[in-house]
């Protein structure tokens, strides 16, 4: 009975090693240990054993039984480890295939980079402020020093909509409001449309945007609106930009300066962007006229302040290289896809 | 303002290059528009004298010309113009030349003979008759004046110069002249401004009994200023005053005229010189037109006045519009012998009212239009004076006519040095300020930290601190200002609740696939009617603007939807297949028009979609999602736009208000966009979404119980709304219904006409105990009971 066990222990070792598969397996195991395997068979003949002999082929059978189980066990997992790397050598894919995407949609180019000028000015401290498009005579113009047929009226072809309303020429209107409304320390700035009859063309549009800015304070001075400007001229054109003051004229500034910074492009050398000047003109500032300061009951010897004008316009066609403004306002799918 | 840089050198001394000034010019408020080189279009071309012609050997149609061009040896040159002799001055251009006309001349042969270059006619030389006598006759340009061989052919033609055009701002009218330049220049660079002398002597007379003056208003004309002169020889001006009017885009007529324009380029004062046989009465009266009254200018244009134009007229009518231009019958003529020069203010405001109301714009009107200086008008006269002095064409008469209401006091501005360096943010030493002052020709002492500086008559602009400040800083330069951090009160910035919704309602959009655009706020009056919106519609009323680029332009718009169809219809006709687009902005809507005060700027929201993906649920779909953002649960009816399908359009309405009117376009419309296929918009109350408040989110208990679903399957009339099914699945579901969705609706074969099949998905759950089948069951025999009340029954 011994021999028996020993041999039938030997055979089915032996052919465990043939086995390839699960089902080769299974059967196995059923020939083996099944309620009609050659084990069981086996123990059925326990019973014309000699009462003493039995628990030591008792003891025999389990140890058996229990060698093969594990063996058995072992060579499922080897199966069962092959057949998952097979899987995942079948489940390998083409990584160069494309990504399945979402599609998102975007900003306008225009309202991206209003953002951005947002983000510098409010980490500044400037609040944002909006002021309204259909303006009276006296916010775009009179309190702004530019009383009628003022020759600085030329240069702002206005849109009329009555004698006294007209589409507002610049933010600058929304100054005086502020102003009116707000008692220093004032620190704002005013994004919005402004409207000139200009024809349309490569750059100019009777529509557009600017972004006002405006600080009145004790002991504001031109440096600090150099600063300001600095901070905000290395956050939109990098840090080695450079700003210069050039004189100029704005009714509602004295002294007022056009804004250059160096041409990011050439380094300030000369080259096609900057039609070999090596600046570019970007904005017009200056110190707020004491009559607008007064006129708004802000009284000039106690305050001063500053302000400035960034045409958004120009700001997102030079930063995006976009050779036409018209396209800012065709709104061409492949055009916009090109900012999201 | 063009000026010629030789013009200039004669008032001011540049030891430096044209950039080198350009530049200084620059950085003291100048801009330089343009330079024009005159000289570089000519190289090499010389005034050569004909010395000895003899027929060419081998050609009988050339000559071969021994020339004298001023340097050693006669050269020879062989020519086959006809309209050469011996001594004639003629332009050379010698070997190794260059033309206006880009050819260049090198010595060769012609049939075996030498030629050492070329002789020119006025067309080889690009020269119209205006700019040299007989430059258009056929042949060689024969030289008219007498210059000596070897003389550069552009300082004959006055293009030995520079052009350099200054863009003058607005605050500086009394630098629209070459002496206002000058003055500048002399500042920029410490040279001496050499301010010419007037220099003539009288003939006598009494310029009284030739004419009187009588100024009837003072208000538009502060100062007329005249004199006579008799005895004038009209004829052409001389080249040299002649080359400095056409370089500064003039064009020269006679001496008189050319002496008036002289002097206005020169000075900024405009003159007028009327012919005194033409001034009816031997009376000039300054005064408002009378209503009506006509006058024919010098370009021959008829202009009909009105009494806000101050006009210059005689004893009859008016023979001049102030300031802006003389009229025909008073001009200067060939046979002009006795002339009344003018020299006035005339308001800059009045001025330009009228040369805008009538359309006509001169150099005079120009200069006016900025302000001149009250104080120049005596001396352009002066000028013009010695101009006709030197040129000896006329006998100036004894005496002089100042029509004048009082002439303003010189004025003195008290600064102090401190309160200058307070605005700059320097510390630029009072000495300093008082030099630069000087030499801008503001008289300025210093005493303590007081500046005390006497205005010129000429910068009415400078009125106080900043204006003296500026002064100080265009010259000192504005490199000395360095960038500091803003002092003061640490104040906090933010961005306005309404800029904060609007960047809520595009990541929304964004994050749905839309594109923002942008369009012009004004749009063609047609829109509407495009759009078939009814007459009395309160979007009829819109704003119109009263100078419109054109009709396309010509209204504020009421609404977004038709800016939005043009550009999806842009985008379409260029063979873009899908697009997704919205617009975040404003519509004016005003209370009436015209209006009377400030209409409401509305914000408002427009979405636009047309692609195979999209239908009538996918633009629902979004405006629920904006919607939903600020916590808005609409309720959706049907809406009569006249510009959407009738029976695919909705109005989102939340407390009786439409939010959203949104849809399909109807056919009719989109046709007229050239859309061929199908297009959805909708259009959204951005201000009430703004109004709305969003609750801040609390968190609720996860669900720790499992949920039972159930699947109702209905059918019922094709017309009945599926929103009213849901409805009565929630009110009679009992208290654990979490959720239904409706999953299918079926119209087809499979169920009887005018039937369709709609099934919903419910979801029940307790927050205290698992439920059984039991404890849902009396809900749903009570949601089928009340659905067969309106006509659903269970589909079998």
């Amino acid at each position: 009975m011994k021999e028996k066990l020993e041999q039938l222990r030997a055979q089915a070792l032996d052919s465990l090693k043939g086995i390839k598969d699960k089902k080769g397996l299974d059967e196995l195991r059923i020939k083996i240990m099944g309620k009609k395997g050659q084990l069981t068979e086996i123990l059925r003949g326990m019973g014309a054993l000699p009462a003493e002999e039995r628990p030591k082929i008792g003891q025999l059978v389990n140890r058996i039984r229990q060698e093969l189980e594990e063996r058995f066990g072992e060579v499922e997992a080897e199966i069962e480890e092959r057949l998952k790397k097979e899987r995942l050598a079948f489940e390998t894919v083409d990584i160069t295939m494309p990504g399945k995407k979402r599609r998102t949609g975007g900003l306008h180019p225009l309202s991206s980079v209003l953002e951005v000028l947002i983000d510098i000015f409010v980490s500044m401290g400037f609040d944002v402020v909006d002021g309204p498009e259909v303006e009276t005579d006296y916010y775009n113009f009179e309190a702004l020093n530019v009383p009628k047929d003022h020759p600085a009226r030329d240069t702002q072809d206005t849109f009329y909509l009555t004698d006294k309303f007209l589409l507002r020429t610049q933010t600058s209107s929304a100054q005086i409001r502020v102003m009116e409304n707000r008692k220093p320390p004032i620190r704002i700035i005013s994004p919005g449309r402004v409207y000139r009859a200009d024809e349309v063309d490569a750059t100019h549009s009777p529509v557009f945007h600017q972004v006002e800015g405006l600080v009145v304070d004790r002991g504001i001075t031109m440096c600090d609106l150099k600063g300001v400007l600095e901070q905000f001229a290395r956050e939109i054109y990098g840090p080695e930009t450079k700003v210069r003051f050039r004189p100029s004229f704005f009714p509602f500034t004295e002294p007022s300066v056009e804004v250059d910074v160096s041409c990011g492009e050439c380094g300030g050398q000369g080259c096609r962007v900057c039609k070999d000047a090596g600046w570019i003109e970007i904005l017009g500032a200056g110190m707020v006229h004491p009559n607008v300061l007064a006129g708004c009951g802000i009284d000039p010897e106690i305050y001063s302040g500053f302000a400035f004008g960034i045409g958004l316009d120009r700001l997102t066609t030079t930063r995006h290289k976009i050779s036409d403004i018209r396209l800012l306002f065709e709104n061409d799918l492949r055009f916009l896809e090109q900012f999201s | 303002m063009k000026v010629s840089l030789n013009w200039l050198r004669r008032y001011v001394d540049i030891p430096v290059s044209v950039e080198e000034l350009c530049d200084k010019m620059l950085q003291a408020g100048f801009e330089v528009e343009s330079v024009e080189d005159l000289s570089k279009s000519m190289e090499n071309v010389v005034v050569g004298r004909i010395e000895r012609m003899e027929k060419h050997p081998n050609a009988d149609r050339l000559q071969v010309c021994r020339v004298d061009v001023g340097a050693g040896e006669p050269v020879q040159v062989v020519t086959g113009a006809g309209n050469v002799f011996e001594g004639a001055l003629v332009p050379v251009a010698l070997h190794g030349s260059r033309l206006p006309n880009g050819m260049q001349i090198k010595k060769g042969e012609l049939r075996g003979v030498e030629s050492l270059g070329m002789l020119c006619s006025g067309q080889e030389l690009c020269l119209k008759e205006s700019d040299y006598r007989g430059a258009e006759a056929d042949g060689i340009l024969i030289l008219l004046d007498d210059y000596p061989p070897g003389t550069d052919m552009r300082a004959v033609l006055g293009l030995d110069d520079v052009i350099i055009d200054f863009s003058v701002t607005a605050n500086r009218p009394d630098c629209q002249s070459i002496l206002g330049i000058a003055r500048e220049v002399s500042v920029v660079l410490k040279t001496e401004f050499k301010k010419p002398a007037p220099l003539y002597k009288t003939k006598g007379g009494d310029i009284n009994s030739y004419i009187s003056v009588e100024v009837r208003d003072y208000e538009l004309c502060p100062r007329y200023f005249g004199r006579v002169v008799t005895n004038v020889r009209i004829g052409p001006s001389p080249d040299g005053m002649q080359k400095f009017l056409k370089a500064c885009g003039m064009r020269p007529i006679n001496n008189i005229v050319d002496i008036t324009n002289f002097v206005l380029l020169e000075t900024g004062q405009p003159m007028h010189a009327f012919d005194l046989r033409d001034v009816r009465g031997h009376r000039i009266i300054v005064r408002r037109a009378e209503n009506g009254e006509k006058i024919t200018t010098l370009d021959g244009k008829e202009h009909t006045l009105s009494p806000e134009m101050l006009v210059i007229a005689d004893a009859e009518r008016p023979s001049c519009l102030a300031g802006i231009m003389g009229g025909l019958d008073s001009e200067i003529k060939d046979d002009t012998t006795e002339i009344f020069f003018e020299s006035a203010k005339f308001r800059r405001d009045s001025v330009r009212h009228t040369a805008r109301t009538l359309g006509v714009r001169t150099e005079s009107s120009a200069r006016f239009e900025k302000g001149t200086d009250i104080y120049n008008v005596e001396y352009a006269m002066e000028r013009a004076l010695s101009l006709i002095y030197e040129l000896g064409v006329g006998d100036i008469v004894e005496g002089v006519i100042d029509c004048n209401d009082g002439l303003p006091q010189e004025r003195v501005l008290k600064v102090t040095v401190s309160g200058v360096n307070s605005l700059l943010g320097l510390e630029i030493p009072g000495e300093t300020m008082v030099e630069i002052l000087n030499r801008l020709s503001i008289k300025t002492s210093l005493s303590g930290n007081t500046l005390t500086c006497v205005i010129p008559s000429f910068r009415d602009d400078i009125e106080g601190r900043a204006d003296i400040a500026e002064e100080v800083m265009r010259i000192y330069g504005y490199h000395h200002i360095v960038g500091t951090p803003m002092k003061g009160l640490v104040v906090r910035g933010r961005k306005s609740h309404e800029r904060l919704c609007g960047d809520r309602i595009k990541n929304c959009l964004v994050a749905q696939g839309l594109h923002e655009i942008a369009t012009y706020s004004f749009i063609s009056e047609k829109a509407l009617d495009i759009l078939g919106i009814e007459q009395d519609d309160p979007r009829r009323r819109a704003i119109r603007i009263l100078n419109p680029l054109g009709e396309e332009y010509s209204v504020m718009r009421t609404q977004l939807v038709y800016s939005m169809l043009n550009v999806m219809s842009i985008n379409y006709s260029r063979k873009i297949p899908a697009v997704r687009f919205f617009e975040l902005s404003k519509v004016f809507v005003p209370d009436s028009v015209p209006i009377t005060k400030q209409p409401e700027e509305r914000p408002a929201l427009s979405i636009g979609l047309y692609g195979e993906q999209e239908d009538f649920f996918t633009l629902k779909g979004i405006v629920e999602a904006v919607l939903a953002e600020f916590n808005i649960v609409p309720e959706y009816q049907r809406s009569g736009e006249p510009h959407l399908h009738p029976g695919r359009q909705a109005a989102a309405v939340a407390d009786g208000r439409a939010i959203a009117v949104f849809g399909e376009v109807h056919p009719d419309t989109s046709e007229k966009f050239g859309f061929n296929n199908r297009v959805y918009v909708a259009e959204i109350r951005a201000d009430i979404l703004m109004a709305a408040k969003k609750p801040l989110a609390v968190y609720k208990p996860l669900p720790r119980f499992p949920a039972i679903e159930r699947d109702l399957a209905l059918v019922c009339d094709v017309g009945m709304p599926v929103a009213e099914i849901e409805k009565v699945i929630r009110e009679h579901s009992g208290e654990y219904l979490e959720s239904v969705q409706l999953f299918d609706v079926y119209q087809g074969t499979q169920i009887e006409k005018g039937k369709k099949s709609v099934a919903y998905r419910l979801v029940f759950r307790s927050p205290e105990f698992t439920l059984k089948d039991e404890d849902v069951e009396p809900a749903m025999n009570r949601v089928i009971e009340e659905l067969s009340g309106k006509g659903c029954y269970l589909r079998s």
